[in-house]
């Protein structure tokens, strides 16, 4: 079986996008961090590194609250998207 | 303002087995549930087991969507390439009652909540209850929607990520060491591809769980359920244990999907959903010490009440029996007209009584032996290499297996340490 | 001031297209089991301009929408929305009607209704984009129709309508009762409050059959048809990367624009 990316995988998921980001980190605190636990917990890849810095993207977003819990410095402003925003999954 | 008799929050197992069991005496409740409709927002493995359903809704399965009764189980040990497997079927499982189906829970969880909504409750779907409402030292109510909804009691079903429980003060913060993290992919097959496959042509299907490489001895596993035509294809890591390595657990599946003993089953599969989720696993370890305050109640994940006996995690079955429990403590609250925590303490004596945390203190040793890096690395490879030795016929002569056993371990593992891994195993599991 | 609203449910916009099937054969789309219908949003929209009307100039707002179960959810989240009253038109003999038919349908339950200011539909539905159901019902009502309204208001007695043109704007001053269809430059929905969902929740809706609007059955369900669909595809859609480069950046941009000249996507 051909390697699945995870944008591949995203693109099946059923999402509506809200515009407002539900989930916010505090960019300044990560460039001070050497763990970026966020990049390995986030199962949709929603946390890159880029210059030594992390962004984040909510689109593929899986509600799973991982990156909420793993970030040592509390970087994380972890919300849910609004009601009816967000994924939702047809089989789950 | 309408005060409500219950408001349950959340639309899951718990949730909706609660607002059953309450709709069903009378009581105004109230459902509320982000996802667009229940289940939207929620996945898992794929398996549910035992009575607890059935004693709730006899016959259920013949109404909810389920996909297949569960005939057989498969555990395997993946090592490099090899792969150790022990299989059990028997007559037991083939007969009604069914001990266990699969299921997906988009599907059953909107049907588990008809039934609470044909009893009676409101079902509010895309609501999302943002606080709970604080009268004096009490619980009031909810916040949702920009609106201040009240009631006599609040139960909270809203899952691992429980907000509500948090803010009634019930709960800490989750801990990255308290929980594992599940992705999951659903492979579509052609009608009959899956029976054919598998060999389940008499409609049953088939709970198979890994351990070993599929993790890369990380504390966790793979599984494979059968559904009626795809399979639930996913892996359980230590969600510590993940980031402290640089592993991605999405990575470990796309690993684990191309094993040699997995790859074959389920080549050409169409990817139709991918979902991942956090699954509480310290047990009593990470359990609020209440599971209740004055006008409130905690139920099913958002309670941490699931079991992990490193032969499986379960979760959905104690999710529907604290759901009932909780139901039951509301309906004691009700008839007394007191919901303080005085009445509401029922909940946790009616949990303590029943399996739900029978069984949590029973296993309540499983979570730190099941941290044990040797279950997911050493133990596979050794019991495969084992097979290896025992299966080859190279011509030489044959060694006795517990000799050939002696010459894996030496310079891996002391027969001491071995032997109290064994003995901790039998203390905890 | 009586507002009725005319919405449509459709399948969900935000379904990648993982999640349904095209049958070329039949024409038909295969939805996805198990995902909810929702209101088109520019019904939505729609109704937004009606909940503004009538927080202003007070009045009642009726939800009418053809079709079954998924009509139902539809309305309900109408009426969650602060609709104050709704009706499912369903009945075996509108299966497959199309949007002529539909137009006919909702115009027999207007009528029934009777006393009304205002009809609004969506500019068009976010699945086929024909736009046609507003304007013909407005025909069959015989009252006059304003298109891709973003804004209404009530002025000296008479419905004052704006307009998007392409750069600019119309506005119309129209004597009650008219249609107007909404644009999506309108406001955005707003989102239901807890005790707007509970209330729909608690809502008997009614579902009207074609006897109850007095519907001749020959002018609709799928015999009623007069436009055969011969042909339903989906776009292929190809991806391809190319890597430009060149000594500096002039060099660089300079061969980026000859290309995407070459391949058409700029002149």
């Amino acid at each position: 079986m051909k390697q699945a990316s995870i944008e591949d995988k995203l693109a099946v998921n059923k999402y509506t996008i809200d515009k407002d980001v539900h989930i916010k980190i505090d960019g300044k605190i990560c460039k001070t961090c050497d763990k970026h636990y966020c990049l390995y917990a986030c199962p949709a890849h929603c946390f890159t590194l880029s210059n030594g810095g992390i962004t984040f993207s909510f689109e593929g977003c899986l509600e799973c609250g991982s990156c909420r819990i793993v970030c040592p410095n509390r970087a994380v402003d972890w919300t849910l998207p609004r009601a009816g925003f967000g994924i939702s999954y047809q089989y789950g | 303002m309408q005060v409500f008799d219950a408001i349950v929050v959340g639309a899951g197992p718990a949730g909706s087995a609660c607002a059953y069991s309450l709709a069903k005496e009378g009581l105004e409740v109230l459902v509320v549930e982000r996802g667009s409709f229940a289940g939207a927002k929620n996945t898992w493995g794929g398996a549910f087991y035992g009575p607890v359903l059935t004693n709730l809704l006899p016959d259920f399965w013949q109404e909810a969507p389920v996909e297949r009764p569960i005939f057989q189980h498969r555990y395997s040990f993946l090592s490099g390439e090899s792969c150790l497997s022990v299989d059990y079927t028997g007559p037991r499982f083939k007969s009604r009652p069914y001990n266990g189906f699969t299921m997906f829970r988009a599907k059953f969880d909107a049907w588990f909540a008809s039934k609470a909504q044909q009893a009676g409750a409101i079902i509010a779907t895309g609501l999302q209850a943002d606080d709970v409402l604080k009268n004096g030292g009490r619980i009031s109510g909810i916040r949702a929607g920009g609106d201040e909804l009240p009631a006599r009691v609040v139960v909270a079903c809203d899952g691992v990520n429980s907000i509500l429980a948090q803010k009634a003060g019930l709960r800490g913060e989750l801990l990255p060491g308290d929980v594992k993290q599940g992705v999951k992919e659903v492979l579509e097959f052609p009608p009959g591809e899956v029976a054919r496959r598998f060999n389940l042509f008499d409609g049953g299907g088939i709970d198979w769980e890994f351990i070993g490489d599929c993790t890369r001895g990380l504390p966790g596993g793979a599984f494979i359920y059968t559904n009626k035509e795809s399979l639930s294809v996913g892996v359980v890591v230590g969600l510590k244990s993940l980031v402290e390595t640089g592993i991605r657990a999405d990575d470990l599946l796309e690993d684990f999907k191309r094993h040699p003993a997995v790859a074959g089953l389920i080549e050409g599969g169409r990817l139709v959903e991918y979902s991942a989720h956090l699954i509480p696993v310290s047990g009593l370890g990470m359990m609020p010490r209440r599971l209740y305050a004055d006008g409130f109640l905690v139920a099913g994940d958002a309670a941490a009440l699931v079991l992990g006996t490193g032969l499986a995690l379960e979760g959905a079955n104690f999710a529907v029996s604290s759901g009932i429990a909780a139901a039951q403590a509301v309906l004691k609250a009700t008839k007394e007209s007191d919901f303080s925590a005085k009445t509401l303490c029922y909940y946790q004596k009616l949990l303590e009584e029943s399996f739900v945390l029978k069984d949590l203190k029973t296993h309540q040793k499983a979570p730190h032996f099941l941290e044990n890096r040797r279950i997911y690395s050493l133990y596979p490879k050794l019991a495969c290499e084992l097979a290896d030795s025992v299966f080859t016929s190279d011509g030489k002569p044959r060694k006795r297996t517990w000799k050939l056993l002696r010459e894996k371990m030496k310079g891996r593992v002391s027969f001491y340490r071995m032997a109290r891994d064994l003995i901790e195993a039998a203390r905890a599991l | 001031m009586n507002i009725i609203v005319c919405v449509k449910q459709i399948l969900d916009p935000d379904l990648p297209p993982a999640k349904f099937r095209v049958d070329e054969q039949s024409k038909r789309v295969i939805p996805p089991e198990g995902i909810p219908f929702v209101m088109n949003p520019y019904d939505e929209q729609a109704l937004e301009l009606a909940l503004r009307l009538k927080e202003k100039n007070g009045g009642k707002i009726i939800i009418l929408s053809a079709g079954g179960q998924e009509a139902l959810s539809s309305i309900k989240h109408a009426l969650s929305l602060g609709a104050d009253d709704g009706f499912a038109l369903s009945d075996e003999a509108f299966d497959g009607s199309d949007s002529f038919s539909v137009a006919y349908i909702l115009s027999c339950a207007i009528k029934k209704i009777g006393n009304y200011d205002l009809v609004l539909c969506g500019r068009q539905a976010a699945d086929w984009d024909e736009g046609l159901t507003g304007p013909l019902v407005a025909h069959r009502l015989g009252i006059p129709v304003i298109n891709l309204v973003r804004e209404i208001e009530l002025s000296n007695d008479k419905l004052r309508f704006t307009r998007v043109i392409s750069g600019g704007e119309q506005v119309f001053d129209v004597a009650a009762p008219a249609l107007a269809t909404v644009t999506n430059e309108a406001p955005q929905p707003r989102l239901p409050t807890g005790w707007g969902i509970i209330a729909a929740n608690r809502k008997q809706i009614a579902v009207w059959n074609a006897g109850d609007i007095g519907a001749d059955v020959s002018l609709v369900g799928g015999r009623a048809r007069r436009r055969k669909l011969t042909g339903l595809f989906v776009t292929e859609r190809n991806r391809s990367c190319e890597f430009i480069g060149g000594e500096n950046v002039l060099e660089a941009a300079d061969k980026l624009a000859q290309r995407l000249n070459q391949l058409g996507a700029i002149r």
